[in-house]
């Protein structure tokens, strides 16, 4: 069943949160985090999931794991879709799937040894076999030494730390990796060495993976494909190349614009979106960006635009394009 | 060149510790021109916010302590001021912008009482004259209806809105150098550009000096004129931005250079980013010779026992590394 197109399949996928206003009133409140996302994430493929704080990122990328139970929608993995599935086989399933978190000091347990935290997924999942011989093959596969398996988190830094939250993501050689924000954390010098860590692994070990990350350098260099997220909804998917060269959707080009860069030849002159991103639990009407966007129209803010087709494979949520 | 704002000279600073006095900043000097943008520029852990804290005595004596050295600014060494001059100076004409503006605000305070703190303290004003300023400083920043922030709290403001809280304090008493360490890496890159905007904008029309501290050079060819790079409490290389990012002379900044990805650049899929190898070493754990030989890829065998001299080219540069200038 592993065929190009059937790896990961997420159909209208959403998730609405329900907060309670205690104060002043209780008023019940929709955040709609994620509101109808569809994308395709190909076998061996890396795609990137960008946007700001507050875009639904995150809750997207957890939502298609199955750690947050998706209010509707399709998640099509290997093809199973993962919502219907019920949970021993879902866990089971839980082996191909793994994540890297943003911040390994706050995700990996300071208590424990490296050792202890990278038996961990052996142990939930039952393996028997010599876990210790495996381990210390684990930490080499990420760059560090056996004898860091006696350490604990505190006495490694950032960078050593998020090697381990790497070993542990590919312990059960997974299929699937999806990493949040690996390198946000790390300095960039640091960043860099982890970022080819995780495309070295990549080859080796054949994972797709889908990375989260509000960098659009960090983005362009690592994944074959991109997706742009604003307020819930994907506006703009489409290469990395593509992205780049020709944005389509004026958030995507204002990302770009204001990623502090070495190439100074594309700013200036170019318009950026003003302002903060909107509550999410009240967006505007219309088109959600239209209240930052450069270039908008009366047309933005009464109709929502549908992602359109306007290139091969690069599909555009924008009334202008 | 412009009239030297503030002057740095041999610098150096210790913490005290369980495992002895550790050296954090090792015979730093340097100088920051009139109306310039210089950005201190390394990894965490180089000694970048040590010494711009040290410039307004804010480091915690003990277990810090400024060993050698001065700072001079207009003519008066900070370092043997009494604390009621040094006073008078903090945030009058040296003011300073943090990092996380999460944290650097007093949640129980409105804005306009925090605001207005500053200008009650530095000038002669009433309550009513304070807000009536605070008012216009929040108009400058750029925050919408600033009548209304002044009675808002910290946490109804987002984080570019707090940073811009944060600006406004710090030119509240229009200083003639703003110390900003790191000021938007805690804040999304929309809202980084408009910052950046911002402060380059208010440093050109009141002509104060800045001092940037970053570890994104993606920053500093935003907004600075000059740079410094640090590694391990020391100054490894300086100059103009320009000719510093086209052509570095040291290996630890191209290496922080190039371990960047950049946009555009066509990525083919076997070239790798160029990282540096390791990591910064520990206060206790300083190399001999020169402390950026380990991670080094141009190593050579003198590089480990002896320190290279700093050399001075023209154009205002200035390295320190037993390589010949123009070698990388």
């Amino acid at each position: 069943m592993t065929s190009e197109t059937s790896f990961l399949k997420v159909r209208d996928l959403k998730k609405y949160f329900s907060s309670k206003e205690t104060f002043p009133a209780k008023i019940p409140n929709l955040v709609r985090a994620v509101d109808g996302i569809s994308f395709t994430l190909h076998d061996g493929e890396s795609l990137g999931l960008v946007g700001e704080s507050g875009s639904g990122k995150s809750t997207a990328a957890r939502t298609v794991l199955m750690l947050e139970t998706p209010t509707s929608g399709l998640v099509h993995f290997k093809g199973q879709n993962l919502a219907d599935l019920p949970e021993p086989q879902l866990r089971n399933l839980r082996k191909e799937m793994q994540m890297i978190f943003q911040d390994p000091f706050s995700s990996i347990n300071p208590r424990r040894k490296i050792g202890e935290v990278l038996q961990e997924p052996f142990k939930i999942h039952d393996y028997k076999g010599n876990t210790t011989e495996t381990i210390s093959e684990l930490l080499n596969q990420v760059g560090l030494s056996p004898n860091y398996a006696n350490r604990y988190p505190h006495e490694m830094s950032g960078g050593q730390l998020q090697r381990v939250g790497i070993a542990r993501a590919i312990a059960l050689n997974p299929s699937l990796v999806v990493a949040d924000e690996p390198v946000s954390a790390l300095d960039v010098s640091v960043q860099a060495q982890v970022i080819n860590l995780m495309m070295d692994l990549k080859e080796k070990l054949e994972i797709s993976y889908l990375f989260i990350s509000h960098d659009m350098g960090v983005v362009e260099y690592f994944c074959d494909r991109v997706a742009v997220m604003y307020l819930g909804k994907i506006v703009e998917i489409a290469s990395s190349d593509e992205i780049y060269k020709q944005p389509g959707h004026p958030y995507t080009e204002a990302l770009l614009n204001s990623a502090p860069g070495l190439n100074i030849e594309r700013k200036k002159n170019s318009a950026k979106a003003h302002g903060d991103i909107p509550d999410p639990s009240n967006p505007p009407r219309g088109c959600s960006f239209h209240t930052r966007c450069p270039i908008a129209e009366k047309q933005c803010k009464e109709m929502e635009p549908e992602l359109k087709e306007v290139g091969a494979e690069h599909f555009v949520a924008c009334h202008l394009k | 060149m412009n009239p030297i704002e503030l002057d740095v000279r041999n610098l150096k600073i210790t913490f005290s510790t369980p495992q002895g006095n550790l050296t954090a900043v090792n015979d730093l000097s340097f100088q920051l021109y009139k109306g310039e943008t210089l950005a201190l520029v390394g990894e965490s852990g180089c000694g970048k916010t040590v010494s711009a804290l040290s410039i307004l005595r804010l480091l915690p004596e003990p277990p810090a302590k400024i060993t050698n050295g001065e700072i001079i600014y207009s003519g008066k060494n900070l370092l043997t001021m009494a604390p009621n001059q040094l006073r008078k100076i903090r945030g009058e004409e040296i003011a300073m912008i943090f990092q996380d503006p999460m944290t650097s605000l007093n949640p129980v305070l409105t804005i306009g009482e925090q605001l207005s703190e500053t200008l009650l303290q530095h000038k002669n004003l009433n309550k009513k004259e304070a807000l009536l300023q605070s008012v216009q400083l929040l108009g400058k920043v750029e925050l919408a209806s600033p009548e209304e922030k002044l009675k808002q709290y910290p946490h109804q403001f987002s984080g570019g809105m707090r940073q811009r809280v944060m600006i406004a304090m710090a030119l509240a008493c229009e200083p003639k150098i703003l110390i900003a360490d790191e000021p938007t890496t805690a804040l999304d890159v929309l809202i980084q550009a408009q910052i950046l905007e911002l402060l380059e904008h208010l440093k050109k029309e009141s002509g104060m000096s800045m001092l940037l501290i970053t570890h994104d050079f993606g920053v500093v060819t935003e907004v600075a004129e000059r740079v410094m790079v640090m590694y391990a409490g020391d100054e490894v290389e300086t100059g103009p931005t320009n000719s510093l990012l086209s052509n570095p002379n040291h290996p630890y900044t191209k290496g922080l250079i190039s371990s960047r990805p950049q946009l555009g650049k066509t990525r083919n899929k076997d070239h790798r980013l160029i990282e540096i190898p390791g990591n910064v070493p520990h206060l206790n754990q300083r190399p001999s010779g020169c402390t950026f030989h380990p991670r080094c890829n141009w190593v050579m065998d003198h590089c480990k026992t002896q320190k290279p001299h700093s050399k001075n080219l023209e154009n205002n540069l200035k390295f320190s590394c037993h390589l010949d200038p123009g070698s990388l």
